[in-house]
């Protein structure tokens, strides 16, 4: 087996707050927002690894942080095996030039004073490849590619539709061509019809440029569609990772399985179909529940769960090959959390699945 | 275009940064001349403006005297229409007796001075005329200086936030708290007035052998200008850098190994100049008005001022108020015209949210 | 879930609306018509631009100028309502039903809150930031008892706080325009809404509730006066999908305990395969189909409607390649829309006949289910196709023409 392309250790992003100087005079201990806690992933070349949760759980921290777009405070990375956050001068340079990212907001993505032309171009000039002229005509090349007709590169981002100006975001990540591309929620902003589009798109991309993928979504009959992997995300922590197909046909971690209970589908069958939603909010990753994050909220929630916080447990397949990583005390039959009392908000379990 | 030389130690790729920032998208100009058409105010702004340039430019040849030759025959004479009736009053001793004797004489306004000379024989229209190179000069170097700083401040500390901006923010709040005009009085007070002589093209060429040979700048005056308003610009630059920084296109830059110099001469200042531009424009009257101020208080570098008549004239303003009220006006007019100018730009470079919502 | 009851309680006929602009006129809604019955959940479906916003607020009387609703009959059943206007205005009364639009302002107005209440995407834009949640439901509940104290005076109905009012209470502080049954009655609907401590949390501020539960207590304040009708425009499209699937799980309670209607407008398919019993589809201003929701996810007639079932992943059954829907929405400026079917140049299946505007045919002869389609009425004729191109414009303005091998 090859290895990963990325590799993300331990990775951890906390922002602190009450940091001022009168906050130091005074005293006071700065209460730190732990964004990221201590995320762990691969991505192996040339698939696409999804990363799911819903607002405030890290993702869109995470796929920065990875990229070194914002300073992380804990953890490791390493693309194609060197450290990231080592890297300094002409290592860094080839970083960039290797790793991309697509945004999700088409409206604000794109610098409104510059036109389609400079902003594809713009990385090239910054990496100084190519003389002028080299570098309009990747631009239209580029342009082309991504289904925008070369003629349209003089105008300026508000003449776009949002999945015009998506396509055009797409073409400035891949200038530098990219092994390695960020694809932080790039549809989300968009309508269904251009959605389709979008995806089609990246897919062919993929293959055309043997492109590896970390595609951030909230949706996920998107993710379902587009990743061969996918890591779930809740309150700044990975609480289960593994193939799509294999989590979305069974899932292992609980909120997992909350997420898939709540999305509708689109199909005449899903009408009247009683939701067993989970109840209560999303705590805020200011104050995140002691032990297990999501013990909160957990059907199967136990006091266990509230004293510590359960890693991530590996299981593998016959091969011996990590197939899936789940973060709950579930999976492992000795452990005590069969033993400890079921709190409050926790059903009764009528399903017997699991292991 | 904006024409750039380049100077000693500003490398030409940072300048070609600047002339792009500077120079406004295709779109940009073809929505402003749209606009343009639509506001009779903006169009009544501009003629004001334009006029006054003029002025200022052919003054030698629109001003039909020399405005500094004194002539004092003809001194305190009325504008055409105001001839003034003058009553003096003397008191004689004739045998013995006092007897107060009205001597009622008419000053009469000739066709010569159509608004009068002041209190020295000067001709008041020459003077204003000449005045408004004073004022113009002041008002766009002045605003250049302090707007070249100010943006650079306030784009630096809205980037960079954190530590920088605090330090950079509260020496401007530092500044502030100073009356601007005690610091100038106490800037001419070290410095002196620092006027520098220009010679003047047309008298050079031949062209009005009767009008001063040189022209006066009044250094320190632009300096103080310019120290005093870079604050007014720092705080807008800040403000637009501190919004546009949090853009997602600031992040893509990054992602793709952009400087932080890139960035901010590339990204974070065309999308920050419009406000500085209509910021400028206001700024440019409000530092005319500063300059008559100083030049009211004697502490401009020349005399040959919109300021410096309003001064002279200030203590005839019951007799010759043409002396104190003609420049007044000038400055008035260009006040407005510069403000209309200023509130259209406004308005009219908001280029508003444009493109439909993506989602639903 | 609904019981249908069958009875129609909301007749919209022909309902046209326009915008008035600098850029030109912009047909936002265009001849729409459909009925809404009583106790059920009726969905309007369409992506951005597609004018179910419009249509929404086009009911109620919220549209705001530049736009205006230009034609069209709203029919509301309201036997009240119909004996009291019956005499002043003959024309507006059919039976049971009332023309809202031949209604005088004040006539509509009361109405909303009794007969129509709306729920919006943004909770946080829909509350008054600096008074609490509680007072401001309370002030809802308020305007409505005030109203149906004296319901034969459709004066009374749309007092609501006036100037008078503010200094009075400015002045005299111990007086207040809420009562304190309202006040009750608020707590009662932020219980019912499923707000857990409901008087604790009636006194705090919009700030400092989430998302999910701001939503809530949006919807506790549309129940204030026991509406018949609840709009619902995009009321989870900002919710993560875990709170969406609470809300709708309320709006379902609340619905079979009340045996209110509701108006569900999205884009979310999902969404509307979970909560409707008949759903529209709309395009370009227009309803392109409406049915039964089997109907329409089993039997989709309009090739929109096909585009976009096609284009939406599912969460269950991985196709292998998307079908997207290729072009984009148009402009709706009237001067740039020609006489045709809209959809015409995004179309697969476009013939020559499609240069017309397509009347509404039913589909497979069922009554319930009909499409501005004329492959609903014939099948596809392949040398009537027209061509690829046809509409192609040499890059005008933002018609998407998509070149290049990007997407089949």
């Amino acid at each position: 087996m090859t290895d990963p392309l990325v590799e993300v250790e331990d990775l951890e992003k906390y922002y602190y707050e009450d940091d001022s100087l009168l906050d130091r005079i005074t005293g006071r201990e700065p209460t730190s927002v732990k964004a990221v806690d201590g995320v762990s992933f691969t991505v192996e070349r040339g698939e696409t690894l999804g990363l799911v949760g819903e607002s405030g759980c890290g993702k869109s921290t995470t796929g920065e942080t990875l990229l070194r777009l914002r300073e992380a405070t804990g953890g490791s990375v390493s693309f194609d095996g060197e450290d990231v956050f080592a890297m300094d001068g002409e290592d860094l340079v080839d970083f960039r030039q290797r790793a991309g990212i697509v945004f999700q907001d088409p409206f604000s993505s794109l610098d409104p004073r510059m036109t389609a032309r400079e902003i594809i171009a713009e990385p090239l000039a910054v990496h100084d490849v190519g003389t002028a002229a080299d570098r309009r005509s990747r631009a239209a090349e580029l342009m082309e590619r991504v289904g925008l007709s070369s003629a349209q590169l003089d105008r300026y981002p508000n003449e776009f539709s949002g999945g015009q100006r998506q396509r055009i975001g797409i073409a400035r990540a891949l200038a530098l061509e990219p092994d390695f591309v960020v694809c932080d929620e790039p549809v989300s902003a968009l309508d269904v019809s251009v959605q389709a589009q979008i995806l089609n798109l990246l897919d062919d991309l993929q293959s055309e440029f043997d492109l590896t993928y970390l595609f951030i979504a909230h949706d996920l009959s998107v993710v379902r569609h587009i990743t061969d992997r996918v890591a779930v995300m809740y309150l700044g922590e990975v609480v289960e990772t593994g193939p799509t197909d294999d989590i979305f046909e069974d899932p292992g971690h609980p909120y997992t399985e909350a997420l898939l209970e709540s999305v509708p589908r689109a199909d005449a069958s899903e009408h009247g179909r009683r939701v067993d939603a989970l109840p209560g909010d999303v705590p805020s990753p200011r104050d995140p529940p002691a032990g297990c994050r999501f013990h909160t909220r957990c059907p199967y929630a136990r006091e266990a769960c509230r004293e510590t916080d359960p890693q991530p447990v590996a299981e593998s397949d016959s091969a011996g090959d990590e197939q899936r990583r789940i973060a709950c005390f579930r999976t492992d039959a000795d452990h005590d959390y069969w033993a400890s009392e079921p709190l409050e908000h926790a059903r009764a379990e009528p399903m017997a699945d699991d292991d | 275009m904006v024409d750039l030389d380049p100077l000693p130690f500003v490398s030409y790729e940072t300048l070609t940064r600047v002339r792009e920032a500077l120079t406004p998208s295709p779109r940009t100009v073809r929505n402003l001349r749209k606009e343009l058409r639509q506001s009779g105010l903006a169009k009544l702004g501009i003629v004001l403006i334009v006029g006054v340039v003029l002025m200022a430019a052919l003054a030698p040849v629109l001003a039909p005297h020399n405005p500094t030759n004194q002539n004092l025959d003809e001194n305190q004479l009325p504008p055409l229409g105001f001839d003034r009736k003058t009553t003096n009053t003397t008191t004689e001793i004739v045998n013995g007796s006092i007897s107060i004797v009205n001597q009622t004489t008419w000053v009469n306004s000739t066709v010569e001075h159509p608004l009068g000379t002041d209190s020295l024989g000067r001709d008041m229209l020459s003077r204003t005329i000449y005045g408004a190179r004073t004022s113009l000069i002041v008002g766009v170097v002045g605003t250049s200086i302090a707007a070249l700083f100010g943006v650079t401040v306030g784009l630096l500390a809205g980037y960079y936030s954190g530590r920088i901006d605090d330090v950079l923010m509260r020496s401007a709040d530092v500044m502030l708290a100073f009356p601007s005009l005690v610091l100038a009085v106490a800037l001419v007070g070290l410095i002196g007035t620092a006027s520098l002589r220009v010679p003047d093209p047309f008298v050079l060429v031949g062209l009005t052998p009767n009008m001063p040979e040189t022209f006066t700048l009044p250094g320190t005056v632009i300096i103080v200008v310019g120290l005093v308003n870079w604050v007014w610009f720092a705080r807008v630059a800040r403000s637009e850098a501190l919004s546009v920084r949090s853009e997602e296109y600031i992040k893509a830059a990054r992602s793709v190994g952009a400087s932080d110099r890139h960035i901010v001469l590339r990204h974070v200042l065309p999308n920050s100049i419009t406000p500085i531009i209509v910021l400028a424009t206001i700024q440019v009257a409000a530092i005319i008005l500063l300059e008559s101020a100083l030049a009211f208080l004697g502490f401009s570098g020349t005399t040959l001022s919109w300021g410096f008549d309003i001064a002279q004239g200030r203590q005839y303003l019951s007799t010759s108020w043409w002396i104190a009220t003609v420049p007044g006006l000038a400055i008035v007019v260009t006040v407005v015209g510069i403000n209309l100018v200023g509130d259209w730009l406004r308005d009219a470079l908001d280029p508003g949210i444009e493109g439909e919502g993506g989602g639903p | 879930m609904a019981a249908n009851s069958g009875r129609d309680l909301l007749r919209v006929e022909d309902v046209s609306t326009r915008f008035f602009t600098e850029e030109g006129q912009i047909n936002a809604v265009e001849e729409v018509s459909f009925t809404v019955r009583e106790g059920e959940v009726f969905g309007i479906v369409g992506e951005s631009g597609s004018g179910k916003s419009v249509t929404a607020l086009s009911l109620v009387d919220l549209v705001e100028s530049p736009g205006r609703v230009t034609d069209g009959e709203i029919w509301f059943r309201n036997a009240d309502l119909a004996e009291a206007v019956r005499d002043d205005h003959p024309g507006a009364v059919d039976g049971e039903f009332v023309d809202l639009r031949q209604m005088p302002d004040g006539v509509r107005r009361s109405l909303r809150g009794p007969s129509f209440s709306m729920i919006f995407q943004d909770p946080m834009s829909s509350f008054n930031p600096s008074v609490t949640v509680g007072e401001q439901i309370a002030e809802a509940v308020e305007v409505q008892r005030r109203a149906s104290a004296n319901p034969r005076s459709t004066r009374s109905r749309s007092q609501g706080y006036g100037l008078g009012r503010l200094l009075l209470d400015t002045v005299v502080p111990t007086r207040s325009y809420v009562s304190r049954e309202s006040r009750e009655r608020a707590v009662d609907l932020l219980d019912q809404v499923g707000i857990p401590d409901p008087a604790e949390r009636a006194d705090e501020y919009p700030h400092q509730f989430s998302g999910g539960m701001l939503q809530r207590a949006m919807v506790a304040q549309a129940l204030a006066g026991e509406p018949d009708v609840l709009i619902a425009d995009e009321p989870t499209t900002a919710l993560d999908v875990t709170i969406q699937a609470q809300i709708l799980n309320l709006l379902d309670d609340l619905q079979a305990e009340t045996g209110m209607s509701i108006v569900l407008i999205t884009h979310n398919l999902g969404v509307i395969a979970r909560m409707c019993d008949r759903v529209s589809v709309m395009y370009a201003g227009e309803i392109v189909e409406r049915g039964s929701l089997d109907a329409l996810f089993e039997n989709p007639a309009h090739p929109y409607t096909q585009g976009l079932l096609g284009s939406i992943p599912d969460l269950e059954d991985p196709a292998a390649r998307l079908q997207p829907i290729e072009g984009s929405v148009p402009d709706l400026v009237d001067a740039e829309m020609d006489d045709r079917c809209y959809f015409a140049d995004r179309c697969p299946k476009a013939m020559t006949e499609c240069l017309d505007k397509p009347p509404e045919f039913p589909v497979d002869g069922d009554d319930e289910h009909a499409a501005k389609c004329v492959l609903a009425d014939h099948d596809y004729v392949e040398s009537e196709a027209l061509d690829d191109d046809y509409f192609a414009s040499p890059l005008e303005g933002m018609g998407d023409t998509v070149e290049g091998e990007a997407d089949d």
